[in-house]
């Protein structure tokens, strides 16, 4: 459900918890970030960080500038200018993420897990039974069929949570309780219904079973792709994967040792949201590709 | 410039009040958890509150200074000694090129703060000189301290003779019990009200798993109520798990039924519930407590938590500071 207002939750003494709806949909996380966008182009005093994620936003303030009730009134405003009048169109990137699906590396890190912490089903397997498909071939295809969107950024430097934006690709998942405390670097996890890409060996809880080798972040900016920015993704790219063998996985390796690799990506469209919704409702979302 | 001749536990450059503006990009503002402490360690070496210094974490580093300068060291006490002799805590005292500082394992709390007169000068990396160790940025080369670095640090110019009053000071307990101030939510109504009472009448346990990222608790278990379990799809299978929002610093993070405060490295988002938030004003406690030491939590309005916070603030000034009667200087002693 999107919210007709705003809801916003105390996060503490020095921040703030904006919840524009509690679903996690395409159009909720547009909004998300066009208010993010409105709020900061209004350059309100005392606000720090500001943190757009699925369907909410974490609002950091000086106490000392601002109160949290001037700050909830002029937040909800600008929500409630905003939705009068509809941002249509962003510009969005697309980048080919090469993926090797059911890699040895997220096996070992899984059985590492199960012999140090606990004993679980590898993480293929409950994927396959917790969506109800065939087999693992299935889980690969069904992953792979969709456009992805990068919904948010954070929880680590270079971290991208991507939505499917085919609903027919929608697959969900548990995260790990307790968490895991590695994952290896590239690595393809799915917790609730989100996609990620770990830019590095974190801690993590999501559903591991796959990895790429192309980096997402770059710290020294060595590659062609890193010279504007340290990390790779924005808010409203989007991400499709590309099925890979080993011997390709070896060769983009080798090719990023190197310095040579070219990031596959297409900067050159729009996104329409109302194409979108359009295309949306001419879809069966209750059937899978 | 010091040389780092033992790095100790995860000893880091650290400034105040941290990288700021990044978080959404997965920055942390890292800083240091005891900023009263370190703040006061600043005023004391005759810097801003916010100049960079060194934060030693229960076993601490050993530096060799090569060249004159004015240090101060507060927070925990870990046997701070300078060529040999035991060094004065909350106090500043001018230091000799060659003369070597050596910080132990704490006894007392469990993290000291080291100033330097002028600050540690270290090149800004996104506007701070704070180590995000995580993502290898900041601070000495992206890491805690290494032995053999020589760290360079400023030319400012610190008065000797100066101390902390005592009643300024954070009151470090010794009893291994701790009352941590909390503000009730961002998700306080996804525990069920006997969930809320356990919570706030039971011992935690901090465990020995914890770190910057976050500190883990052990203790009673947390029920939850129907918002927990009757909620879409998308948030997950667990009571525990929310579809991914932005987490607070200082938010107490359920994964699960593990509690997680998240501290000044912690991550930026995630699916977990956030049901209560340590107050900044007690920040320090967490600082200083260690592993078996027990958090009881106490709610507070999110009015007084601000008026707990600008009270620490008010006493992190100069007017905190008194002049120590004879001046205390280390230079070794003339043979007469």
């Amino acid at each position: 459900m999107i919210f007709e207002q705003a809801e916003f939750r105390i996060g503490g003494d020095r921040s703030l918890l904006m919840m524009l709806g509690d679903e996690m949909s395409f159009d909720l996380n547009f909004k998300v970030h066009s208010l993010a966008r409105s709020i900061r182009e209004s350059r309100t005093r005392g606000i720090i960080e500001l943190i757009p994620e699925m369907a909410s936003l974490l609002v950091s303030y000086d106490p000392d500038l601002i109160s949290y009730e001037d700050l909830t009134s002029e937040l909800a405003a600008m929500h409630q200018a905003m939705s009068h009048s509809e941002i249509d169109e962003l510009p969005s990137r697309m980048f080919y993420v090469p993926v090797l699906y059911f890699d040895p590396w997220t096996r070992a890190c899984v059985d590492d897990y199960r012999a140090k912490i606990k004993d679980k089903p590898w993480d293929g397997d409950l994927l396959v039974v917790m969506n109800g498909l065939e087999d693992i071939s299935a889980l690969r295809r069904i992953h792979a069929s969709t456009e992805y969107w990068v919904a948010a950024l954070g929880f680590w430097p270079g971290l991208c949570s991507l939505l499917p934006l085919d609903p027919r690709s929608r697959l969900t998942a548990p995260k790990y309780d307790p968490p895991r405390t590695w994952t290896p670097k590239g690595t393809i996890g799915l917790g609730g219904a989100i996609t990620c890409i770990y830019p590095d060996q974190t801690p993590g809880g999501y559903q591991i079973f796959a990895r790429t080798p192309m980096p997402i972040w770059d710290r020294s900016q060595r590659l062609e792709a890193f010279k504007e920015s340290l990390a790779l993704f924005r808010p409203s790219d989007r991400v499709r994967f590309i099925p890979i063998s080993s011997e390709e996985y070896e060769d983009i390796e080798r090719k990023v040792e190197d310095g040579s690799y070219k990031h596959p990506q297409v900067t050159y469209q729009r996104f329409s949201s109302r194409l979108y919704r359009d295309w949306l409702a001419g879809i069966d979302a209750t059937t899978r590709v | 410039m010091f040389e780092v001749l033992k790095a100790g536990l995860e000893t880091s450059v650290q400034d105040f009040p941290g990288r700021l503006g990044f978080w959404e990009q997965g920055f942390p503002p890292s800083g240091p958890i005891d900023a009263w402490s370190f703040r006061l360690a600043n005023l004391l070496a005759g810097n801003d509150v916010g100049a960079a210094g060194l934060e030693c974490q229960f076993l601490g580093p050993t530096i060799r200074f090569e060249r004159d300068c004015v240090i101060a060291v507060t927070g925990a006490d870990m046997g701070a000694e300078v060529d040999g002799s035991p060094l004065p805590l909350w106090e500043s005292i001018a230091i000799r090129g060659g003369q070597v500082l050596s910080i132990g394992a704490a006894r007392v709390g469990a993290r000291a703060y080291i100033a330097f007169s002028g600050g540690i000068d270290v090149p800004l990396v996104m506007g701070s000189r704070s180590t995000f160790h995580m993502a290898g940025v900041g601070g000495a080369d992206g890491y805690a301290l290494k032995r053999g670095q020589h760290i360079p640090i400023g030319g400012g110019s610190g008065t000797p003779g100066w101390r902390v009053r005592q009643q300024c000071r954070p009151p470090l307990v010794v009893t291994r019990r701790w009352e941590i101030e909390v503000v009730a939510g961002p998700n306080d109504d996804w525990i069920d009200s006997a969930g809320q009472e356990r919570f706030l009448t039971s011992d935690w346990k901090l465990s020995g798993k914890s770190s910057r990222t976050g500190f883990r608790l052990e203790g009673p278990r947390w029920t939850f109520a129907k918002k927990a379990t009757r909620k879409l799809p998308e948030h997950g299978q667990e009571p525990s798990n929310i579809l991914d929002h932005g987490y607070p610093l200082g938010a107490i993070n359920l994964a699960g039924q593990t509690p997680i405060i998240l501290v000044n490295d912690a991550p930026s988002t995630g699916g977990f519930i956030n049901p209560y938030t340590v107050a900044t004003a007690a920040f320090w406690k967490l600082a200083q407590s260690r592993p078996g030491d027990i958090y009881r939590f106490y709610a507070v309005s999110l009015h007084d938590a601000q008026a707990l916070r600008r009270r620490i603030d008010g006493l992190c000034t100069r007017k905190s500071l008194e002049q120590v009667s004879g001046v205390r200087d280390h230079a070794p002693a003339t043979p007469t």
